[in-house]
């Protein structure tokens, strides 16, 4: 499954469906992760918070390839991208084990292949070292075997970058 | 010298990014200030305090390799701020995770120096501590066993023989905590010297001293007890659990 995670609007989400088999929209309209493990520990896969993104570790879990549009943050997601990240930790298992050499949290959904980024707003040439390494981490930690990161700097190129 | 050190962890009470942000307030010199951001409710005092302060130390936890999606936007109004008057200010970061390499930090670390170079504050280095969540254990355990020994001490005194037994028992116990925790108590002092002084303190990644595998175990164990207790290992603790409803 192509999975699309993008903070850019609802007619963009319009413009992308049929492109991707699933399309979300990060609008920012939901709580942050209170950091409380239920969804490890008390309800397996679910977030406490029953909002939209209650269940969003369940549709990361199906990705083979997850690409991420989102506005740079100090070389970091968006807020909006962020907060779905953070309620997305039940893709994995409360149980640990080492990955890439350091110790992760085994997988509730497997493998998946790859793990991108394209990233636009203004980015400093630190903040797009910091952009390679966090693309990096996240794969391993999240199980995915490649990351990608790109930069765009004309909006209208961001649809043909996503492709 | 007025410092302020914030609590950025969401959880309400018993954060480990509150408890070392504590420990070294207790090292700091000067005026100090502790505050807690959880919400934007925080943000109006939060920036109030921050706003003459000549230290202000960001304690976080470490949430998917990056800075927790709460405190981004306050970053932000932060910076917006800082711009309109820019005192002097330092910006210390103390940040612990779940994994035991402190190293796994490092995102997060820049991230908040990618904050200072953008805001005009100084960088005054981090402190990454790897098995963060062992702090709180420790300090519960620490808690747990002076109980035992005051229970086991006044127990035997009042069956007649007042005995420093008990008392040598939590000596034992309290210097293995300690040692666990010799890197970080170390690392977090010397941070704290450095704020003192105003001076850059680097990027420096120490963990709870237990080699990994053991620490997995005991990692494991925690979350088999909490997941028996909060009933999730009997709702599919592992399945792969399809979404039953539509997201966007
Ligand atoms: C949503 C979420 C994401 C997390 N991501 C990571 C991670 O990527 N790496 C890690 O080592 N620990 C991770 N952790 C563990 C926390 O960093 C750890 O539990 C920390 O000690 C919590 O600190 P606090 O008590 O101050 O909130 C995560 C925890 C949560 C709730």
């Amino acid at each position: 499954m192509r999975l699309l995670i993008h903070d850019r609007s609802e007619e963009f989400s319009q413009t992308m469906k049929g492109k991707f088999d699933q399309v979300i929209y990060a609008d920012g309209k939901y709580a942050p992760c209170q950091g409380c493990f239920h969804c490890w520990t008390k309800s397996p896969a679910a977030c406490e918070m029953k909002d939209a993104l209650q269940e969003i570790c369940r549709v990361i879990g199906q990705a083979d390839d997850l690409t991420i549009i989102t506005e740079n943050w100090y070389g970091g997601y968006s807020p909006a991208v962020k907060n779905l990240l953070d309620r997305s930790i039940g893709t994995s298992t409360p149980m640990s084990t080492y990955r890439g050499r350091e110790m992760h949290h085994t997988l509730r959904y497997g493998k998946h292949h790859q793990w991108r980024v394209v990233v636009y707003g203004d980015t400093t040439d630190g903040e797009k070292k910091t952009w390679a390494l966090t693309a990096k981490k996240n794969a391993i930690n999240d199980g995915f075997q490649q990351s990608e990161v790109s930069f765009v700097t004309d909006l209208n190129e961001l649809e043909a970058n996503a492709l | 010298m007025k410092t302020v050190l914030i609590d950025c962890s969401p959880k309400k009470k018993l954060s480990a990014s509150g408890f070392i942000a504590g420990f070294t307030s207790l090292f700091v010199m000067g005026e100090k200030k502790k505050e807690k951001l959880r919400t934007k409710a925080d943000w109006s005092r939060v920036l109030d305090a921050v706003a003459d302060a000549d230290n202000v130390v960001f304690s976080m936890p470490l949430y998917v390799d990056g800075v927790p999606s709460h405190i981004l936007p306050f970053l932000k109004e932060m910076e917006l701020r800082r711009r309109e008057n820019s005192p002097d200010m330092n910006v210390y970061v103390i940040a612990n995770n779940g994994f035991i390499e402190g190293k796994q930090n490092e995102p997060l670390m820049q991230t908040m120096e990618h904050f200072c170079e953008r805001s005009g504050i100084r960088w005054g280095g981090g402190l990454g501590i790897g098995g963060g969540v062992m702090m709180n254990v420790m300090r519960i355990m620490l808690l747990v066993y002076l109980a035992l020994a005051v229970f086991r001490f006044v127990a035997a005194g009042i069956l007649g023989s007042w005995q420093a037994g008990p008392w040598i028992v939590f000596g034992k116990q309290t210097a293995a905590i300690l040692l666990l925790c010799c890197g970080i108590i170390a690392f977090d002092i010397w941070l704290a010297c450095r704020i003192n002084q105003r001076k850059e303190y680097g990027k420096h990644y120490t963990r709870i001293m237990l080699p990994s595998f053991v620490f997995i175990l005991c990692a494991d164990l925690f979350f088999i007890i909490l997941s028996v207790i909060q009933g999730g290992i009997f709702r599919g603790w592992f399945s792969r659990k399809k979404p039953t409803r539509m997201t966007n």
